[in-house]
């Protein structure tokens, strides 16, 4: 431990200013709040504020970012980061500290955002321990408040001095650089430095009625209780204030704005947050959480369940901030879990022991937003709203995808859609794919032609399990779009035909003229290695119609299969995966052989922006093709 | 060929159509994209053949009803510019007072040579394919909305509070101010502008489609307004939306 007296503080942060390779930001005055600012001068500088109005996540995870940049003439670009200074970060309280700590774990997780990492590397951040405590705060209950690590140097108010923790490396050369008559610390300094850490921990009003290593295991037998929800979320506004100055909520939305002239722009990402009506909304109108209770809930569900079973920690710091920002004043964790816990004794449950989460954290390298340039070398329209793309990339790589993964496609300034890739691997250079048009990329793409620029990202996800299936019956079905997805794989298991059992495609659409791939079923009626049954909702009188007419588990009665050898790929719009399963429930189908893929609104791609995620799991990274005996437990799947 | 464009104006003060004028050089590169054929705000020439229509101002009379659906047939794609077109604005707090009062106000003796009826949106009239929110625009919209639909896709107009832009700048919240702001209701956009510039949201952008109306009069109620003003508050621009409702 260091100490350095006030007026020698104030010349070594004048000094670190005047250091023009360097960015200096600090806690500032805003009005009678406060705020993390660029310093011109020491003296803006105010250590004994209580809390800032939005966390130092800003500097990290800027509210709008450049992801990328695009040229129609010559394809997409990594944002150009040459201009990033290293920037110190004076005044950041301990609660903030362990919430960047967070934040690492998440931005690392599976693979890590270069953009978040370029700026965290190159930040050093000087802390300082609570003078003063907003009155919403409650770090000390989160064993937030006081911290040992996370930070290059530390300070700690001594009245006419600082005593300065060092923390790491950077932290000490920066010290030793910048700073003048730093000398090392008394035995009495470090007592009274221990004392402060003490009173600290005494000063939050707020208190829990219970330990809070209970927080998720309450989570989990409050799931369903509808009416908690309901009456705590009444007032919600949708506003999304408690998520966006949340320290550790990290979701984003990504877009493309293009310049005027429409022959270049960028694509920025911005934050979202769960709480906003549209957050889990898709094309076709579906909304994943179309309420204020679910929307509610989930947050508290990603802070104190979710993120706890991925990392193994409460994702709140007790900064407060969600709380003195909600309006109607229905955000603080502290009232919603104290309610939770008289909840779960009046439901008579008994927690007597924290949950052990079964923590598996890895990491494979950075993640990609460039796209991929790639070309439109073959459209067919194959109804009045779905088309078949043929597409190459143009650096002459293959797609390598695994079949049910999906591909990112961007069309320059208007976005990125998820589409999976509709061909089988087997099937070498282009890839193909059945898109629909709905909307905004969708409809652009349907206008793109032979020999237009997309661009690619992926494949992402995990597909179907090829190696698994072999020698196993396959009754496949799809229903409308479904059969997309589901193609790759019927059309893999086709060009691998000895490998595999009985094969059954059941394919139903609203009517013949939304029938896809119409000539490879037709083709498929001929072989007799495959059963093909398809099926309308209905037929219009002057069209033609052979097949059967119903609903698509009208067929499930009509194929003979043995529920012990065959396994059931389903793949259809959201609606119809509850009653296909049952139907093949009713057939003694094994839950572990019902293989699915679901879809969600998606942005990254990479388990980062959050939309996709439906309870703890995150459909783009740990699906879209899911076991059914795997999902079956997660309320929001199915 | 470059898409003609024709601008409108009805009910309203022409603030947004000005707005559009004074884009620069903005206005300069538009004009690489698109052919203006009509403006009244910045030139004499008119023309019957466009594929775009702005239209500024609200729909005040029956009359007006016949010129909405005529523009409708010419165009390909109709926007409605500025609060008064794309939710009644101001004007549609005329509709809470009664209209021959009204009337007797604005043209005094000459009351009864014209004839007036509530102030309602455009798309109360004609359907409208995208909306410049806002008293008046903001460019920035504006552009946005023009670049779209250059692009063949849908302006992305958020359907969330203005709060949401409001913590997003770091802005001190007009209650913690000892102000009353609807910006929790209102359709953010604007870049929550005019709290950044220290004052409050009055709501001109028009309400998210959800709005949670209890939970917001509960808020300004709870920091000192009367349940009257707290109406009020709403009616001057969300006046059409809420009868609506
Ligand atoms: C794993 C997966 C595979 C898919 N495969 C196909 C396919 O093979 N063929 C096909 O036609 N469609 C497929 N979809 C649906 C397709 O992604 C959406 O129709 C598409 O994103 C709509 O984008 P848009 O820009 O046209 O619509 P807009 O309404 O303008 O949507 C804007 C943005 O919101 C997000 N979004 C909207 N709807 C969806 C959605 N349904 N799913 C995910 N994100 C969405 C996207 O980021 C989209 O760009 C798939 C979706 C997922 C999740
Ligand atoms: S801040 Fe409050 S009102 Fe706003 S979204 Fe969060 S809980 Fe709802
Ligand atoms: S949930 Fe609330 S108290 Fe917890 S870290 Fe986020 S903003 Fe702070
Ligand atoms: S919206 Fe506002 S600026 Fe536009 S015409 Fe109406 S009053 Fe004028
Ligand atoms: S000033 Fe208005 S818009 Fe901003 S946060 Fe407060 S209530 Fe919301
Ligand atoms: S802050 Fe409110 S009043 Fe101001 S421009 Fe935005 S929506 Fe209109
Ligand atoms: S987390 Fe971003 S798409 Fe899944």
């Amino acid at each position: 431990m260091r100490i350095i007296l006030k007026e020698d503080f104030e010349k070594f942060v004048n000094s670190l200013i005047k250091d023009e390779s360097l960015s200096v930001i600090g806690v500032k005055s805003k009005g009678n709040k406060f705020a993390f600012g660029h310093l011109d001068s020491a003296s803006e500088l105010r250590l004994d504020y209580d809390v800032t109005i939005l966390p130092p996540k800003k500097y990290f995870f800027p509210q709008r970012e450049t992801l990328v940049t695009y040229n129609v003439a010559n394809g997409f670009a990594a944002k150009d980061s040459s201009d990033l200074k290293p920037t110190v970060i004076l005044g950041v309280h301990p609660y903030d500290i362990v919430a960047l700590l967070h934040m690492d774990e998440i931005f690392r997780e599976t693979k890590s955002d270069p953009y978040y990492f370029e700026k965290r590397k190159a930040s050093i951040i000087i802390g300082v321990n609570i003078q003063n405590m907003s009155e919403r705060c409650f770090a000390p209950q989160m064993g937030c408040a006081i911290i040992d690590h996370g930070y290059d140097l530390m300070l700690t108010d001594l009245g006419n001095r600082y005593a300065i923790n060092i923390g790491s490396q950077k932290g000490e050369q920066l010290l030793d650089k910048y700073a003048k008559n730093v000398t090392d610390a008394l035995a009495r300094d470090v007592q009274m430095v221990g004392q402060k850490k003490q009173e600290i921990m005494n000063m939050s009003q707020l208190k829990f009625n219970f330990p809070t290593e209970l927080i998720p295991e309450m989570l989990n037998k409050t799931y369903d209780q509808s009416g908690f929800w309901e009456k705590h979320s009444e007032k919600c506004l949708a506003c999304g204030s408690c998520v966006l100055v949340c320290p550790t909520c990290y979701c984003f939305d990504v877009k493309d704005d293009p310049h005027l002239s429409l022959e270049h722009g960028e694509r920025v990402r911005t934050w979202d947050g769960c709480l906003l009506e549209d957050f889990a909304k898709i094309a076709s109108g579906e909304n994943f959480r179309p309420t204020r209770p679910t929307r509610y809930r989930h947050r508290y569900f990603k802070k104190g369940k979710y993120l706890f079973d991925r990392f193994g920690f409460v994702s709140c710091v007790g900064c407060g901030r969600c709380s003195s920002n909600c309006l109607p004043d229905i955000a603080n964790p502290v009232n919603l879990f104290n309610d939770m816990y008289s909840e779960v004794l009046n439901m008579g449950v008994v927690i007597d022991a924290p949950a052990e989460p079964e923590v598996n954290i890895k990491s494979e390298g950075d993640i990609n937003y460039v796209p991929k340039l790639a070309t439109i070398i073959n459209k067919v329209p194959m109804t009045a709203n779905e088309m078949l793309f043929e597409i190459k990339l143009d650096d002459g790589s293959t797609l390598n995808q695994v079949p049910g993964q999906f591909i990112q496609v961007s069309v320059f300034g208007v976005g990125e859609a998820p589409i999976s890739v509709s061909s089988s691997p087997t099937k070498k250079g282009a890839f193909q794919l059945c898109v629909r048009k709905i909307g905004n990329v969708t409809t652009r793409l349907h206008m793109l032609n032979v020999g237009d620029k997309v661009g690619i990202r992926g494949p992402f996800g995990h597909g179907f399990d090829t190696e698994f299936l072999k020698g196993k019956d396959l009754l496949f079905v799809a229903g409308g779009l479904g059969i997309a997805p589901l193609r790759s794989l019927f059309n893999y298991v086709l060009d691998n035909r000895a490998d595999y059992g009985r094969v059954t495609l059941l394919y139903g659409c609203k009517e013949p003229r939304e029938l896809l791939f119409g000539d490879e079923m037709v083709a498929l009626e001929k072989r007799d290695d495959v059963e093909y049954k398809p099926t309308v909702d209905w037929c219009p009188e002057n069209e033609l119609w052979t097949g059967n007419i119903g609903v698509i588990t009208t067929l499930i009665p009509q194929v003979n299969f043995d529920p012990e050898s065959t396994y059931a790929i389903v793949v259809g719009p959201p609606i119809m995966y509850k009653f296909v399963i049952a139907d093949l429930k009713k057939r003694n189908v094994p839950d572990d052989h019902i293989i699915l893929s679901l879809e969600r609104r998606m942005k990254c791609g990479v388990g980062k922006c959050g939309h996709c995620q439906i309870n703890q799991i995150y459909v783009c990274r740990d699906g879209p093709v899911f076991n059914y005996s795997k999902i079956k437990g997660v309320p929001e799947a199915l | 060929m470059k898409p003609k464009v024709a601008f409108f104006d009805f009910a309203g003060c022409e603030g947004d159509e000005l707005q559009v004028a004074n884009l620069e050089e903005e206005l300069l590169t538009l004009l690489e994209q698109v052919e203006i054929v009509s403006f009244r705000e910045v030139m004499k020439e008119h023309s019957d053949n466009y594929d775009i229509a702005f239209i500024e101002g609200s729909c005040t009379r029956l009359q007006d009803e016949d010129r909405l659906k005529e523009i409708r047939k010419n165009a390909k794609i109709v926007v409605a510019i500025g609060a008064c077109a794309t939710i009644g604005g101001i004007n549609s707090l005329k509709n809470y007072q009664d209209l021959d009062d009204v009337r007797r106000t604005v043209y005094g003796d000459k009351a009864k040579l014209f004839d007036t009826y509530a102030a309602r949106p455009i798309d109360a009239v004609i359907p409208v394919d995208a909306y410049v929110h806002g008293c008046p625009i903001n460019r920035e919209e504006f552009l946005h909305v023009v670049k779209s639909l250059l692009l063949g896709k849908k302006p992305d107009i958020p359907n969330y509070p203005v709060c949401v832009e409001c913590k997003k700048n770091e802005n001190i919240c007009a209650f913690e101010r000892g102000e009353f702001c609807v910006g929790p209701v209102t359709r953010a956009g604007c870049n929550s502008c005019c709290v950044n510039e220290g004052t409050k949201c009055w709501g001109c952008r028009g309400l998210v489609d959800n709005p949670n109306e209890n939970s917001q009069k509960e808020i300004l109620i709870k920091y000192g307004l009367t349940v009257d003003d707290a109406i009020k508050k709403f009616r001057l621009y969300f006046g059409w939306q809420e009868r609506k409702r």
